[in-house]
């Protein structure tokens, strides 16, 4: 096991930037996980440590030795593609065994590590199939299979799970997660899926237009988003932005509309030392406590009056669309309440919870003070 | 599988009228063809649409495989050893084009150097380029190497031949090959390559038994080029094949009619074999690979 | 892990190319370069060793065109050309369209017979496609054309349709069996590009109320114009190329000689003929062939983009 380090690594493809100038560590053994949208390099990163693609400048390092410019056979990493890319003409044992008869082990060896790795992921029962005649789970195991029968330094994962029918990726998902525990292997997996990488990764890096944007702990990523895009990225539905201005009085509060809302102590000191005069002020649907009546509200605490646009009843609780001024939020209300479209409502924001953001940089005050 | 192309309100009697108008312009195809091997078992001609002329016999296949030209006649023709020497000269040129092919092909598809789109056009072109303007220099070049020894020339000749015609068939081969080694995912070709192996055992172990049908249609087309060809046999093997057998009898005056009708079908044989066993992966592919 | 020589990217991919640049090497570059060598050089009858060191400038191709404007069968060679190319390209284009679009309409397993069949042509030795049509248009009774033509009391005796009824009878002959062979590449590719047309479009347009005929001229051909200059810059090309076939039919004296002879079987007569064969001269034409051929292919592939066809390449490795 080893750990893995990018210095200031660029990827360019032609004029596409395709990995900006990234900085990432991950531990020995950790379990880390790439999360991006669509186009915003996590793949191509992946490939890189994978040594498919040469950095267009920058370092990679496996432990303190310079992988940069090794080729991928060389590297000992074990790769786990989104769709497989098992051996079609192979059997699942042949699948399993290639990377090793390639490294020319002994015949005996090869089918003593092929049916521990086989018995591991509880495939022994397949080996004598081709993959077109496994289900998508069952490819799926086969493929990770092959990636680890060669005992890599690292297991590399793309998308490992988006091509399993949802049920079955909830099951997958966990087991993955023990699987690596129980071996200690270094895993880097990259998924677009932030529920996916929430339950399975130790941190997560987050990934945008080749930059990395945040790496975190999965409740720091979430709690505390260091700019508006993860917030906006990590959650369902996403963060809340609404725009707000600021007073500075012998308190500082926020301005939305008619309304003001109070703030925690720590962001009165940073707003004092910035002394931003617009702010975005940002909050989770959960965090919200959804008011009908004026008179509910609790004389001391800070409301944001509003008007519902769309119920959405959830089963477990109603997503409410909710218009303050000209900007549409989310909030999660009680189903015990009866709400209908063009109501009036009264949002409550848990002070401990909103994130304020600076409207220009788009980060969260907190790390604006902190660098 | 069941795809829904049109509407199914479409007109039945339009369709019809569709039918035998192609049908009708097929015609002379299929007289043509289905008369030949017609006469081969008549005799006399059938080509005149007088069923009258039709009397069944299979001396004609006798006489051929007698090697006689006529009843009468003592002239020899080892028709057998033709017929191998045109199979060798058609196996020849489908081993030459589906190696050739394979691997430059794979190159063409998989790995990116300086000048590769331009190599692709020139390839193309080549397909096209006049093939008489070659066929003066490349009888030049084998007269001037011919060796001295007759047997030895006569090798020489086979394997002149097998590969002057594949060289005719592999721009496109590459083409046609190159459209299969795309359509492979990406991905498996980097798993074998993260799994260590070199871009050679890649080619041999991962590609190649994933393009076997495209290996299939390129063997089969450079077959029947070679199986079908007459100008180069002609022009440069020593031995006769059934293509010279044929040009070289049908003027003989003493020549039996039907008798060559029998060698025709003899030599249309592997062709419509073919035809029937690889219908569809004839008409897929048979433009090579072009479908723009 | 060792470095193995064979591993490395550049080593690996000559090792891959190799041997189809050989071939291009040795069956195209060098006989290009020998073949306009010759045409410089008084080369007959193959005789090497005589002629192959003399070189005598520009005196085939002045003979070349002396012999165009002032021998009759010369000057009948570019004429046969330029009939036989237009014509047999026009039916090549069209008949592919119409073959094309009328198996599109019909029933695919019906289709699917049809459109077999008329690749079959292409594919048949041409030894014996070259008796088929012999027996076609032969001269005597046993000739089916004349056969028919009798039966429906056109004629009274059999005609050498090739030899006899000049100039129509061989261009039409040499039209015709070219014309069965060529129309099967428009076929095959007028009937994928109308196969991949989403059928949406199709359906949207049948609900729209289309017919056949409307569809047709409305969407179906639009749809087909980069396929139709394809087919047709592509079709010219090997129409001005091909000679094979003609080359049996003048053998065997199914059509003559004179009005049978394209530039491409001229050059090739003229080196590998019957008589007197004149490399020099032959070398001279089939250079004036290459030129033409080269300029053509080169506004095919240019004008229809080929290089959008090649993708790049992924990976670094």
């Amino acid at each position: 096991m080893v750990s893995v380090r990018l210095e200031k690594v660029t990827k360019k493809f032609g004029k596409v930037v395709a990995v900006n100038n990234v900085d990432l560590e991950i531990e020995e053994g950790e379990f880390m996980a790439l999360l991006g949208p669509s186009g915003s390099g996590k793949s191509t990163l992946l490939y890189l440590i994978a040594g498919i693609y040469k950095p267009t400048s920058g370092k990679i390092f496996f432990d303190d030795r310079d992988v940069t410019n090794l080729p991928p056979r060389e590297r000992n990493v074990g790769l786990v593609f989104q769709n497989y890319a098992l051996y079609p003409h192979m059997k699942v044992f042949d699948n399993i065994a290639f990377p090793l008869k390639i490294k020319k082990v002994p015949k005996e060896e090869i089918r003593r590590k092929v049916f521990e790795v086989a018995k591991l992921l509880r495939i022994e029962h397949l080996l004598d199939r081709y993959p077109g005649q496994l289900s998508g789970g069952q490819q799926q195991r086969v493929a990770i299979a092959r990636a680890l029968v060669k005992e890599p330094q690292v297991l590399l994962l793309d998308e490992p799970l988006s091509n399993l029918d949802a049920l079955l990726r909830v099951s997958v998902r966990s087991e993955l997660k023990r699987l690596q525990k129980n071996l200690g292997i270094t895993a880097i997996y990259v998924t677009h899926d932030q529920a996916e990488a929430m339950a399975l990764a130790d941190r997560i890096a987050i990934i945008n237009e080749g930059v990395i944007q945040q790496v975190d702990l999965p409740e720091v990523v979430y709690n505390r988003p260091k700019n508006m895009f993860v917030g906006g990225f990590i959650g369902n539905p996403p963060m809340n932005f609404v725009e707000a201005g600021v007073e500075y009085n012998e308190t500082v509060k926020l301005i939305v509309g008619e309304d003001s809302v109070w703030l925690p102590q720590e962001y009165i000191e940073i707003l004092r030392k910035l002394k931003l005069q617009k702010v975005v002020l940002g909050f989770r649907p959960e965090d919200v406590l959804v008011l009908k009546d004026e008179r509910q509200v609790e004389p001391g605490s800070s409301v944001i009056r509003g008007e519902i646009f769309t119920v959405e009843p959830m089963g477990r609780e109603v997503l409410l669309t909710v218009m303050i001024g000209e900007t549409m939020v989310k909030v999660y209300a009680p189903p015990t309440q009866y709400y209908s479209m063009g109501d009036k409502v009264f949002l409550q924001i848990n002070p401990a919870k909103l994130r304020l953001f600076d409207p220009d940089t788009t980060i969260a005050l907190e790390y604006l003070v902190k660098t | 599988m069941m795809q829904l192309w049109d509407v199914e309100v479409k007109s039945r009697k339009i369709e019809i009228v569709l039918i035998l108008a192609v049908f009708l312009a097929s015609l002379p195809l299929i007289l043509n063809y289905g008369l030949l091997i017609l006469s081969s078992f008549s005799t006399e001609m059938v080509t005149n649409l007088d069923p009258t002329s039709f009397r069944p016999t299979i001396d004609n296949w006798i006489l051929l495989f007698e090697g006689r030209l006529s009843v009468t006649g003592g002239v020899r023709e080892d028709v057998v050893r033709y017929t191998i020497n045109t199979a060798i000269v058609a196996l020849g040129v489908a081993g030459v084009v589906v190696l050739v092919s394979v691997m430059a092909g794979y190159a063409m598809s998989r790995m990116n150097f300086k000048g590769r789109s331009l190599i692709m056009q020139m390839i193309l072109l080549l397909h096209a380029f006049p093939g008489v303007a070659l066929i003066i220099a490349v009888y030049l070049i084998f007269r001037a190497t011919l060796p001295s020894d007759i047997e030895l020339a006569r090798i020489y000749s086979f394997a002149y031949v097998i590969v002057a015609r594949a060289a005719l068939e592999i721009p496109m081969s590459i083409w046609l090959i190159k459209g299969f080694f795309d359509r492979v995912p990406w991905e498996v070709e980097w798993a074998a390559i993260i799994d260590g192996a070199s871009r050679l055992r890649v080619w041999r172990e991962v590609m190649l038994p994933m393009v076997k049908p495209g290996i299939a249609a390129i063997a089969i087309f450079a077959f029947l080029a070679g199986w079908e060809d007459l100008i180069y046999v002609r022009t440069f093997l020593f031995d006769r094949t059934l293509a010279t057998y044929i040009e070289s009898n049908i003027n003989v005056e003493f020549a039996y009619m039907p008798l060559l009708a029998a060698a025709g079908t003899l030599y249309l044989l592997p062709t419509i074999l073919f035809f029937i066993l690889t219908q569809r992966l004839l008409l897929e592919t048979s433009t090579g690979g072009i479908k723009g | 892990m060792k470095k193995n020589i064979f591993s490395t990217n550049k080593v690996q991919l000559l090792i891959f190319l190799l041997p189809a640049f050989l071939i291009v090497l040795l069956f195209y570059i060098i006989p290009i370069i020998i073949t306009v060598y010759v045409s410089f050089t008084p080369m007959r009858n193959w005789n090497i060793d005589k002629y192959f060191n003399v070189i005598v400038g520009l005196q085939n191709y002045n003979r070349l065109f002396s012999l165009i404007t002032r021998d009759p069968v010369a000057r009948q060679v570019v004429m046969n050309t330029v009939v036989f190319v237009a014509i047999t390209l026009a039916i090549n284009v069209l008949g592919g369209l119409g073959l094309a679009l009328a198996n599109f309409f019909i029933d695919e397993r019906v289709s699917t017979g049809f459109r077999t069949l008329w690749l079959l042509p292409r594919m048949t030795p041409i030894a014996v496609y070259g008796l088929l049509w012999y027996y076609f248009f032969h001269g005597s009774s046993i000739g089916m054309l004349n056969s028919i033509a009798m039966s429906l009391g056109l004629i009274k005796k059999p005609i050498a349709w090739g030899q006899e009824v000049i100039p129509w009878g061989p261009w039409s002959i040499i039209i015709i069996v070219n014309g069965f062979v060529g129309v099967s590449f428009g076929m095959v590719i007028f009937y994928s590009a109308l196969k991949s047309i989403p059928r949406e479009l199709i359906i949207a347009a049948r609900v729209d109320g289309a017919s056949n005929w409307k569809l047709t001229t409305n969407i179906l051909i639009p749809l087909l114009r980069w396929h139709l200059l394809f087919v047709t810059t592509w079709q010219l090309l090997s129409l001005l190329t091909t000679y094979a076939h003609t080359f049996l039919l003048v053998e065997w004296g199914v059509v003559s000689r004179t009005y049978g002879q394209t530039w491409a079987l001229y050059v090739f007569n003229t080196a590998f003929g019957r008589g007197e064969q004149d490399q020099g001269l032959a070398a001279a034409a089939a250079v004036i062939l290459v030129i033409f051929g080269a300029i053509l292919g080169w506004i095919t592939v240019r004008a229809l983009g080929f290089n959008k066809m090649i993708t790049k390449p992924k990976g670094d490795i």
